[in-house]
């Protein structure tokens, strides 16, 4: 009896520590699935008047604010597992468009073949069962997206 | 001796019988959350590539409801019980469209409760069609 009164609670505390777990891990396949459709929909929107001209891809030069916007629109979509407004983490993020190529990416150091569009970000999220454990009550997610046409 | 004995029984029984009604629970729990975490998650990767594709075909059309279909099937989820949504139903070049899947999953925790979670989950995409 008194073991079962003595193991109940930390039984409960790791079930709430598992089902917070598997919400951050929701949360985290949520802002890198976010981060790659936004760098997606920007070198889907290539330059036509340069690839009717030459015949090679390059970038539109509104490539950078078109994966702002998205990012910020996917996000705002798990608004209630962030610690703050869509906007303001998108606006914050690191977000590089390589119109042509090749070019360097100063942030990775990694070079591009093709026309790439770069997101790095730092996203917080909510983990409130953490928190009631003495642990982070946000946790800051990084992610990385690239994306090249082909 | 006797009369000792059947005390013990009785205390071994009771204490049986709590810890059964406490882990239970607790046990099934964790089954049953991480079974609806993981089936959130699949939904959610099943969004994405369905917002990517209804870009590709500039909305709603059979073609996007199939492939849907048959990603929740691979992901071991019954598409008849997803509801898919795309709105707008018909976009043009450069214009967003969302998708959305909602599905209702089933918990049921032995001696606490029985209930269904609603899972949704949206993603965006840009209309690629020039028409």
């Amino acid at each position: 009896m008194v073991l079962t009164l003595v193991i109940a609670p930390l039984l409960f505390v790791a079930l709430a520590g598992v089902l917070q777990l598997g919400a951050l891990r929701v949360a985290v396949a949520r802002v890198r699935a976010a981060a790659d459709l936004a760098t997606l929909v920007a070198v889907n929107d290539q330059d036509d008047a340069e690839l009717a001209k030459s015949g090679s891809l390059r970038l539109s030069a509104d490539a950078a604010d078109v994966a702002r916007q998205y990012f910020a629109r996917e996000l705002e979509l798990s608004s209630s597992l962030l610690d703050g407004g869509a906007d303001a983490i998108a606006a914050a993020a690191d977000i590089a468009a390589y119109l042509s190529a090749p070019a360097y990416d100063t942030r990775t150091g990694a070079r591009y073949e093709r026309p790439t569009v770069r997101i790095a970000a730092q996203v917080p999220v909510r983990t409130p069962v953490f928190g009631a454990l003495v642990l982070r009550p946000v946790t800051t997610v990084e992610v990385l997206s690239v994306s090249s046409p082909r | 001796m006797t009369k000792s004995l059947r005390g013990d029984r009785g205390l071994a029984t009771l204490e049986t019988t709590f810890a059964i009604t406490i882990l239970v629970p607790l046990l099934f729990s964790i089954l049953e959350f991480g079974s609806a975490l993981e089936r959130w998650l699949a939904q959610d990767a099943a969004a994405v590539q369905a917002a990517r594709y209804a870009g590709e075909l500039g909305g709603d059309a059979p073609e996007l409801h199939r492939f849907v279909g048959d990603e929740l099937r691979a992901a071991g989820i019954d598409p008849d019980g997803v509801r898919v949504e795309v709105a707008p139903s018909r976009v043009g070049w450069r214009e967003p469209v969302r998708v959305s899947l909602s599905s209702a999953y089933p918990i049921s925790i032995p001696f606490l409760f029985s209930t269904t979670v609603p899972l949704r989950s949206s993603a965006i995409s840009r209309g690629e069609v020039n028409r």
